[in-house]
């Protein structure tokens, strides 16, 4: 009797979140290619054909700058095949190398191998819809997003931007749909998310909130994103001695994630044309709360 | 006559304001309205409306039939108007306006213009006042009498005018109708014995105009680019969707769905009794082979176009635009958007064949692979770093600095202080020369700034202008890396 109970009733429990909650990861994850990260993700990556969610921090939750490299750097990789959770990680492994100063590990995504000695370009169109066109196309190439990808759509309403990111996500050939917004109703997020599940493609929700007012009502609201991330940035930390600015430095914070549990990582973008994205993680504290306090403020 | 002279006539007469406007918009509304006889309508000076029937009376069963319809249909609205119909545009007018006809309307055979205007005074020819006192003075009463006339005399005594309305009267002259609006290559028409309002039934009928104009584009071969759908309420106004699409379409289902999106803008008043819709514009479209349902390799272009079509009309097509790569220092100009509808510089270069429109997925994809755009990017992204957001224009900012070049040390931007911990530059761009903006302004110097503030943001400045000059230097911020 009591033996039964053991095995049957984590049996019924995973039928019931099957039932209750389809598998996140039903087409496919996209790895980081950083181990600390991918480990952290359910099904070793970012879950293709689901809704992710992207904020700003401190005065780039107005600009979306950081939040928009993020995504750029994600989706200029999306175009490689989607792989089973299993292979991921061997696939795509990541390179290691000791940083210098002793401080973590340097993690480098290569990129794929390149043809004729250019950037591979990417297939398909990406709807990046948007209330004001500040986007920048070198910006956006030096993230490894091609701009030739991007299709604009420019919406000055809220409502109107949920809606040309629902039709996007039910056409066909269009390997991602950003959309940026400052207010998101639950249900819009809801439909979203069930829109991305059914054509399996994947879609970022870019939070740009004009005022603290704004921002402090938007952020404790809850939706139906699979993960929800913030990302900051953090000084730069130059060589010693030398004069100017260093790589950019973000602190990647998985708020929430379906499946998983939240992180914290810190990461140096590198801006030269050999990296992608997320290139390095200076310190990865996978098991992180959610407080922000806790960190070193380094630099 | 003045209004006081009648009034002393008439006391009690009832006056009313002229208002030339309203009465001009009125016709207008009414050549409108007449667009269920021809595309080809205009108002004619304040008080006719011209038709042109050439190749569309026998849909009405004759040049006569016709005008007792429009008759008819003047009347139940309370339209006193009188209907002739002719060779000319001059004939037409002048029957209308100067022969004994009663009520009933004036048809001039083919042909025999010159008989049907031969006993009208002169009046009828569109003449001034001025020009028909001087014609009727020298005994010249009828148009008939100045037949005879040599034209180059008529000219000399009269002015040109004379001669060249009886010229555009008796077709010797060609007078050109310009339409209201633009004359569609193919129209369908749909009209409706009892009116009606529900937007379901609107729906419906458009359907069938949609079957109707799909079915004969497919034997042309060719795709609508614009289209106008126009429905004609009982009370003579006409409401109207125009739409376009991003690339040539005749696919029913899509052309459905775009004007499904539009239909709650039409206001169907208490009914409405004709639908016409036009193609304004069409393109070539071979005929496609369709991909099989699951095999979506042949759909997917289509795919595309469809959803730029549908963002296109309920956003409005500018609102649709990607980005292209451009040979230019100036950071706003190495980057510009560009519609997404207009067609590559590539396809243009060569005519497009079935496989290539087939193989083509939209013009934001043809471009993708072209070398020279991909060049264009990388160079726009090798060093130095650009930002990821760019402001254009650049928003100003307060900005606090020790020596002329040095980066400021701390900024004020959008009410926020910013201060400076790292800084990178100066980046000197100057505004390109052979433009005509670019030489010899104050702010034609830019030097660029990299600034991290103590957050860790970093910020594209420029200083504009330099020191030591008249105007002191401004800041501007520019943009935002990631």
């Amino acid at each position: 009797m009591v033996d039964a109970a053991r095995t049957l009733l984590p049996e019924l429990r995973e039928r019931i979140r099957r039932i209750e909650r389809p598998a996140a990861t039903a087409h496919g994850v996209l790895p980081f290619g950083v181990a600390a990260i991918d480990l952290t993700l359910p099904g070793g990556g970012l879950a293709r054909g689901a809704l992710h969610e992207i904020l700003g921090a401190g005065g780039d939750e107005e600009d979306g700058a950081l939040a928009a490299a993020f995504v750029a750097g994600i989706i200029g990789r999306l175009t490689i095949q989607p792989t089973s959770p299993s292979q991921s990680l061997t696939r795509l492994g990541p390179s290691l190398s000791p940083l210098k100063g002793g401080e973590g590990l340097k993690i480098s995504f290569p990129l794929p191998p390149r043809a004729g000695g250019r950037r591979p370009t990417g297939d398909g169109v990406v709807l990046w819809c948007l209330p004001r066109l500040d986007l920048y196309g070198p910006g956006l190439a030096a993230h490894g997003l091609d701009p030739g990808q991007v299709v604009l759509v420019r919406a000055p309403r809220d409502a109107e931007i949920l809606w040309a990111m629902e039709e996007g996500l039910r056409a066909p050939a269009i390997v991602a749909v950003v959309g940026e917004v400052g207010s998101l109703p639950a249900v819009a997020s809801r439909r979203l998310q069930l829109a991305a599940e059914r054509s399996g493609i994947t879609a970022f929700l870019l939070r740009r909130w004009r005022d603290g007012g704004q921002a402090a009502r938007e952020r404790a609201l809850p939706n139906a994103a699979v993960t929800r991330w913030r990302i900051a940035a953090l000084p730069s930390q130059p060589p010693r001695g030398e004069p100017g600015g260093g790589s950019p430095r973000w602190r990647v914070e998985l708020l929430r994630c379906r499946g998983g549990e939240p992180a914290c990582w810190e990461m140096e973008v590198p801006d030269a044309t050999d990296h992608v994205s997320l290139a390095a993680a200076l310190a990865d504290r996978p098991a992180a709360p959610r407080s922000a306090q806790k960190f070193r403020r380094a630099g | 006559m003045p209004l006081a002279d009648a009034l002393s006539f008439l006391p009690g007469l009832a006056t009313a304001a002229a208002e030339p406007a309203e009465d001009a918009a009125a016709l207008r509304r009414l050549a409108e309205w007449c667009g269920r006889y021809s595309p080809w309508t205009a108002p004619d000076g304040v008080d006719g409306v011209r038709i042109e029937i050439t190749g569309s009376a026998h849909l009405w069963g004759g040049e006569r039939a016709l005008a007792a319809d429009l008759k008819t249909r003047l009347d139940r609205r309370g339209v006193i108007g009188r209907v002739a119909v002719a060779d000319t545009i001059g004939a037409a007018w002048a029957t209308a306006r100067f022969a004994e006809a009663g009520d009933s309307a004036v048809i001039v055979p083919p042909g025999e213009v010159r008989a049907a205007l031969a006993s009208l005074p002169v009046e009828a020819l569109r003449l001034d006042p001025t020009t028909a006192q001087g014609l009727r003075r020298v005994g010249l009463k009828q148009v008939g009498e100045l037949y005879a006339m040599p034209r180059d005399a008529l000219a000399r005594r009269f002015g040109e005018t004379v001669a060249q309305r009886l010229d555009q009267a008796l077709d010797d002259l060609p007078e050109p109708l310009s339409p209201l609006g633009e004359v569609p290559t193919r129209r369908v028409r749909l009209s409706f014995a009892e009116p009606f309002t529900e937007p379901a039934d609107l729906m419906l009928a458009a359907e069938r105009l949609i079957a109707d104009l799909v079915q004969r584009l497919a034997q042309e071969g060719t795709g609508a680019r614009r289209l106008d759908l126009a429905f004609h309420r009982v009370d003579g106004r006409v409401e109207r969707i125009r739409l376009g699409t991003a690339r040539p379409s005749r696919d029913p289902r899509h052309l459905a769905s775009l004007f499904k999106e539009r239909l709650d803008t039409v206001d169907p008043g208490l009914g409405i009794e004709d639908m016409i819709l036009a193609a304004l514009a069409v393109e070539p479209l071979p005929p496609q082979q369709i991909g099989l349902p699951g095999h979506a390799a042949g759909n997917e272009t289509r795919g595309i176009a469809q959803l730029l079509d549908r963002l296109g009309n309920r956003l409005g097509l500018d609102a649709l635009s990607r980005l292209e790569a451009r040979a230019s220092h100036i950071p706003e100009r190495a980057s510009v958007r560009v519609p997404v509808a207009l067609p590559s510089p590539a396809s243009l270069r060569s005519a497009p064949s079935p496989a290539s429109l087939r193989s083509a997925p939209s013009p934001a994809l043809r471009e993708r692979g072209d070398p020279a755009q991909r060049a264009g990017w990388v160079r726009g992204y090798l060093k130095p770093p650009r930002p990821i957001r760019l402001f254009d224009p650049p928003e100003p900012l307060e900005a606090f600095w020790l020596l002329p070049d040095d980066p400021p040390f701390r900024f004020t931007w959008r009410r926020r202080r910013h201060r400076v911990t790292r800084a990178d530059g100066p980046e000197r761009i100057a505004e390109e020369w052979w433009r005509p903006e670019g030489s010899g302004a104050v702010d034609a110097i830019r030097d660029y700034y990299r600034v991290e503030d103590e957050e860790g943001r970093r910020f594209w400045l420029f200083r504009a202008g330099l020191h030591g000059g008249e105007h002191a230097p401004r800041w501007f911020v520019h943009g935002v890396f990631s």
